[in-house]
This record gives structure tokens, sequence and C-alpha cells, in this order.
């Protein structure tokens, strides 16, 4: 086996599909974080996101309900 | 969510390279998770190196250039930890002896070719090279957890959680330097 054998591809959403999962559900029932700064948070962010920058996420996982599922932007 | 928020906003904005998550099984030997670790290392050290080259400011070559030499003292842990649990009085030609280097060995974090990262950040603003950046020290930083958690030696499970920290550290330094040039 070589390295590139211990590698799979991260599934990710598009856009339009976050879009209209988010039309669909409610606030409660999903965890929406930016992981940008707060400035860019401040200049604009998706409705109900909630900031967490990267470098706070390992700390700050325990604001995310587990069993929810999270989109992250 | 793939693109963004500019992808939220309609706006068509050039993605980085495809990346992917290591991965490994529960039977992944521990020589195995070194191997791999030290692989990853070495193709962040490159990245960090030529990015450092690459950037016209000054204080984020001075941040590349110690990541890079961070990087290879963490390929240094990661062959002395080799040595002590296999034994072997010699690199005995880890990590390749391991597992095969494959691309000559031009992988970085996400199993992502380093010369294609390289070809990317070549076009590109120093926020978009530092938030590449912290996009791999995340998957760096998980990735030592989840080998810390593997292992069964004590001695392993404590360079793996060292090498998370180190990683940890990386990320906050990355992400204040970002909230400055923002």
């Amino acid at each position: 086996m070589d390295i590139l054998n211990y590698f799979k591809p991260i599934s990710t959403w598009s856009a339009e599909k976050v879009r209209g999962f988010l039309e669909e559900k409610n606030l409660r029932d999903y965890n929406l974080v930016d992981v940008r700064t707060l400035k860019e948070y401040e200049q604009g962010h998706l409705p109900g996101a909630q900031l967490i920058p990267v470098g706070e996420v390992a700390d700050r996982l325990s604001e995310l309900d587990p069993n929810k599922p999270t989109i992250v932007y | 969510m793939e693109g963004g928020i500019n992808a939220w906003k309609g706006l068509m904005a050039e993605g980085v390279p495809k990346s992917g998550m290591a991965y490994f099984s529960p039977a992944t030997r521990p020589e195995e998770l070194m191997a791999l670790a030290w692989y990853l290392e070495e193709g962040s050290q490159k990245f960090y190196s030529e990015v450092a080259q690459m950037v016209e400011d000054r204080e984020g070559k001075d941040l590349f250039q110690g990541l890079a030499a961070e990087e290879e003292r963490h390929k240094a842990s990661l062959l002395q930890l080799y040595r002590e649990f296999s034994g072997a009085t010699s690199d005995q030609g880890f990590p390749g002896s391991v597992i095969s280097p494959g691309r000559e060995g031009d992988v970085m974090e996400g199993g992502m070719s380093v010369r294609d990262v390289l070809k990317w950040a070549k076009r590109k603003e120093l926020i978009d090279i530092l938030e590449l950046s912290l996009s791999l020290e995340t998957h760096s930083y998980d990735l030592h957890l989840k080998m810390g958690r593997q292992v069964k030696d004590q001695r392993s499970e404590e360079v793996f959680q060292v090498l998370a920290k180190a990683e940890k550290e990386h990320l906050k330094r990355l992400s204040s330097f970002l909230e400055k040039r923002v």
C-alpha cells in the first residue's frame, strides 16, 4: 500500500444544497457554524450562523449539539 | 459547505485544491501511523518552506518559516518514536519501508499534491494561503488526536498527544495572524 491509500474524499455540500436544507429545516434542528474571523462575520454571515473561529473550534466543541447535523463554512 | 460564503452569495470562487481526509482502520499498525504522520509533516514542511519564500509580508515569512522548522522537529520526533517502538538502532528505511511514498513523496495533509498546492498558492493572496494553512492544521490536529487514541502503548500515545497539541498551537498562531490581516 502506498500513502495515497490512506486518504478518502471529504464530502461537502454545494451552497444550493445548504440553502435548500436551511429553508426546509428549523434553526434548532442543526448547528450552523461560521469558522471565519470576527471581522468577516460582522461583514456578513449566513442567517443564524454561530461564529466559532477555526482556531477556537477545538476548545468550543461543547457549544455544538453532537446529535444534530453540523454545517460549517 | 463547498465554496464558503462566496458560493452562498453566488460568487464564483476558485476553490482550493481538492483535499481528502486521512483515514486508517482500527487494524492499522502503530508503525503505519508513525509513517503516515511523518509523510504529512514532511509535506507540510515543504509547503511552509516554499510559501515562506513566496510571500512578501515580513511577518508572514517569519510565521511560515517558523512553522516549517517545527514540522521538521515533528518528523524527528516521529522517527525517534519509530526507533523506540521497533527497537531498531538505525532508521531501517523509515518511513518508506513501512508505507511506500507514492507520487515520489509529493503528498501533504489531505492527500493533496504539494506541487499542485504550491502552484495554486502562487496565484493567491496571503489571506487565501493563511486560510488553506488553517485548513491543513485543522486536519493535522484531528489526525494526531485520532492516532493518539488508536495506539495502545503509552509512549506512542504521549508523542501523538504532544504533536496534536503543537498543531493546535499552529492553528492559534495562524488564526491570530489572519485576524490581523483581514
